[in-house]
């Protein structure tokens, strides 16, 4: 989830839009002082905006629809959890653009009515950049804009998702120039700002490795723009020295931990078993029934497993997965007006 | 001349449309608010600047997977950015403004 601070009804009060991981735009209003609880962002005929997949809250399950695919468009798997408001088209409305975080593609929903009462369109409509759709490499995490050359007109900066959980390639982050006008945006290219990570950082951190969100100001207060980086670094620390004794030690602790492992797959083996027996529509029940069945038996593997990792850990630290936010200051020469 | 003249405009045509240079950033630094690395542990954390509280200086809020969202406020200072520790931020209704999920 990405806030945007952005004055979303022209009522001149600064609201909060976000995508969410349910599939949706989301605003929350402000009244000047605070923000409401926010509501999902719907279309003018009151429908849901989605890509495909969604979160149904009716039936708490995850949910498709191609209902905005374009003619053509034979896509089913995409998930918005981006969104900013943009006046794609100068007519003093916010139109909203959209991010795929199953891909690297991006998405517009024309605003048909007015600044104070949006009414959006029922297409998902492709963002182009140098006439071809847009596709981030890694991914899309999240959406920003601001005018990077300060030539009066928005760029978008694009920031990926990369692999968030192994050893694959993380994000990258990205800056669309818009070269169009202000009432036909327009977008190159991209410049990769910052380029996607490798991994195997040994020792410290040193950058966010995958679901890069980044955002552009003036951090430093010397008139060019700096980033700002939230992610998840992933790195080994330094392997220290062990004697003889302690690497006896982590050799006994991982075959507990192994073992443990093993006993969670069985369990979880045999409760997919369960719950995929009976049909579709009671397998969320189900599985809640199976679940709390199955606590103690889960309790008392996690038993075993759990001071064992913390053991190892201690003696000879694991691989590393933890978010900070970073910032990456800006050392070339201010921008010039165009 | 002609020709000289001709040219010169065909390089600042071509000029205008090149793509601007990338730009070039230092090694990225972890910031802190107040004595904690900011976002640290978060569920994919989402920064964003703003000035939250009016003092012409861009705060940072942190958003996430949950849906919460957290404010550090820039404090004044000559040296480096620095930041004092997050807070929560709460909607209206007194409760956590919560950009529910799922």
């Amino acid at each position: 989830m990405s806030p945007q601070f952005v004055d979303f009804d022209a009522d001149g009060k600064l609201d909060i839009v976000a995508g969410t991981f349910d599939g949706s735009p989301h605003l929350a209003r402000g009244d000047g002082v605070g923000w409401n609880q926010p509501e999902q962002i719907l279309d003018a005929t009151g429908k849901r905006i989605v890509l495909n997949a969604f979160w149904n809250f009716d039936t708490k399950k995850w949910d498709s629809s191609t209902d905005g695919n374009v003619e053509g468009e034979k896509g089913e798997e995409g998930h918005f959890t981006s969104a900013v408001a943009f006046d794609w088209d100068g007519d003093g409305d916010l139109d909203l653009l959209l991010g795929d975080h199953r891909s690297g593609h991006i998405y517009r929903r024309d605003n048909e009515g007015t600044a104070s009462k949006p009414a959006f369109g029922r297409k998902n409509l492709p963002v182009l950049a140098s006439g071809k759709p847009i596709d981030v490499r890694g991914t899309v995490a999240t959406l920003r804009l601001f005018d990077w050359n300060r030539d009066g007109l928005a760029d978008l900066l694009v920031s990926g998702m990369g692999d968030a959980y192994q050893n694959d390639e993380g994000g990258g982050i990205y800056l669309f120039v818009n070269t169009g006008t202000k009432t036909d945006t327009r977008f190159a290219a991209p410049i990769e700002f910052v380029a996607p990570s490798k991994k195997g950082t040994v020792g410290e951190p040193t950058r966010p490795d995958s679901g890069l969100y980044a955002d552009a100001g003036d951090i430093d207060g010397d008139g060019d723009f700096d980033l700002i980086v939230g992610g998840y670094s992933h790195w080994t620390p330094t392997p220290p020295k062990l004697t003889d004794e302690q690497k006896a030690r982590v050799a006994e602790l991982t075959k507990v931990i192994d073992e443990a492992d093993n006993k969670l797959d069985a369990l979880n083996d045999e409760m997919n078993k369960l719950v995929n027996a009976v049909p579709e529509a009671e397998r969320a029940k189900k599985f809640t029934e199976i679940y709390a069945s199955k606590k103690d038996v889960r309790a008392a593997i996690m038993k075993e497993r759990t001071p064992a990792l913390e053991e190892r850990e201690k003696i000879a630290p694991g691989p590393k997965r933890i978010s900070y936010v970073w910032l990456y200051e800006n050392k070339s020469a201010p921008a010039k007006s165009n | 001349m002609r020709t000289t003249s001709s040219l010169l405009l065909l390089g600042a045509a071509l000029a205008a449309q090149a793509p601007p240079p990338s730009p070039t950033f230092g090694e990225p630094v972890r910031l802190k608010a107040g004595d904690k690395f900011l976002g640290e542990n978060r569920w994919f954390p989402s920064p964003v600047f703003q000035d939250m509280n009016g003092d012409g200086r861009a705060d940072v809020v942190v958003g996430d997977l949950a849906g919460h969202l957290t404010i550090a406020l820039r404090e004044a200072s000559d040296g480096p950015p620095a930041y004092a520790a997050e807070t929560k931020q709460m909607a209206l209704d007194g409760k956590l403004l919560d950009f529910h999920n799922w």
